[in-house]
């Protein structure tokens, strides 16, 4: 999910998608730029995302989201709510669960 | 531990004969590690220069070693094809590099180097068109010696007429 701390214009999903791709090409060049990442679903409200990526390149595009700081000349922030193997897992977060 | 590092050797190669002026450790270093920069990012970049340096250069066959980590040198390998000119002065000449060898040593890079350069030399005596340059290399071939304590003999060769 990203955070923006003032209201500005909020990015599109191609925008979003640009904007993962191009901070995987500052952290890890060309080959980082080509790694194949795919935008499963995105909410423009929230601004939080589902990207799914090879295995192998977790470590890559978790870094570059990590390490980009600015969208437009503003400040952002990425946080990784939740990884998973599976798809069906990102339905429940077990961090939200609340033992009674 | 010490670190271990490996040792790459490669050729610079350029249809533009006034590319060998240009073939210099400050110029090359600086565009190998614009090519690593762009394919492999800040982190590849920064990654590869930990132990980069050129270790040694020779200007008349176009010859680069050099030096990097053993945990980069994968990075610093496929970055090679990618450096697609050399700079210095404010010149510019389009050339490619030939990677030859990679060892973990100077001296195993060293060895390889001379079989290179004998084998390099049968073959321009081959492809000789002049009998003046067969000659020449003739010349240079049998005053090539190999002593124990010094194999320097047989690196160089001044020939571009061949190129």
């Amino acid at each position: 999910r990203r955070e923006l701390p003032d209201g500005g214009a909020r990015p599109s999903v191609a925008q979003f998608k640009q904007l993962v791709v191009s901070a995987l090409r500052e952290l890890h060049g060309e080959v980082g730029a080509a790694l194949p990442v795919d935008v499963l679903t995105y909410e423009e409200k929230s601004l939080s995302a589902i990207l799914r990526v090879v295995s192998s390149g977790l470590v890559k595009l978790w870094s570059a989201l990590t390490l980009l700081g600015f969208y437009q000349n503003r400040r952002c922030a990425f946080r990784v709510l939740q990884t998973s193997p599976f798809l069906l897992a990102l339905s429940g977060n077990s961090r939200e669960l609340v033992l009674d | 531990a010490a670190p271990s590092r490996r040792y790459v050797l490669c050729e610079v190669v350029s249809e533009d004969p006034r590319c060998r002026q240009c073939i210099e450790d400050r110029a090359v270093g600086l565009a190998v590690r614009d090519a690593i920069g762009k394919v492999h990012g800040d982190y590849g970049l920064a990654c590869c220069s930990i132990s980069f340096t050129v270790k040694y250069l020779n200007a008349y066959t176009g010859t680069v070693l050099l030096r990097c980590r053993k945990d980069s040198y994968r990075l610093l390998c496929s970055a090679l094809p990618f450096v697609r000119q050399l700079e210095s002065r404010n010149l510019r000449y389009p050339c490619f590099l030939n990677t030859l060898h990679v060892g973990g040593t100077i001296r195993t890079c060293q060895k390889f180097l001379i079989q290179y350069n004998r084998r390099q030399l049968l073959m321009l005596l081959q492809n000789c068109t002049n009998e003046e340059e067969r000659q020449c290399i003739q010349k240079s071939l049998l005053s090539c010696s190999l002593t124990e304590e010094q194999s320097q003999s047989g690196d160089e060769e001044d020939d571009d007429g061949t190129e």
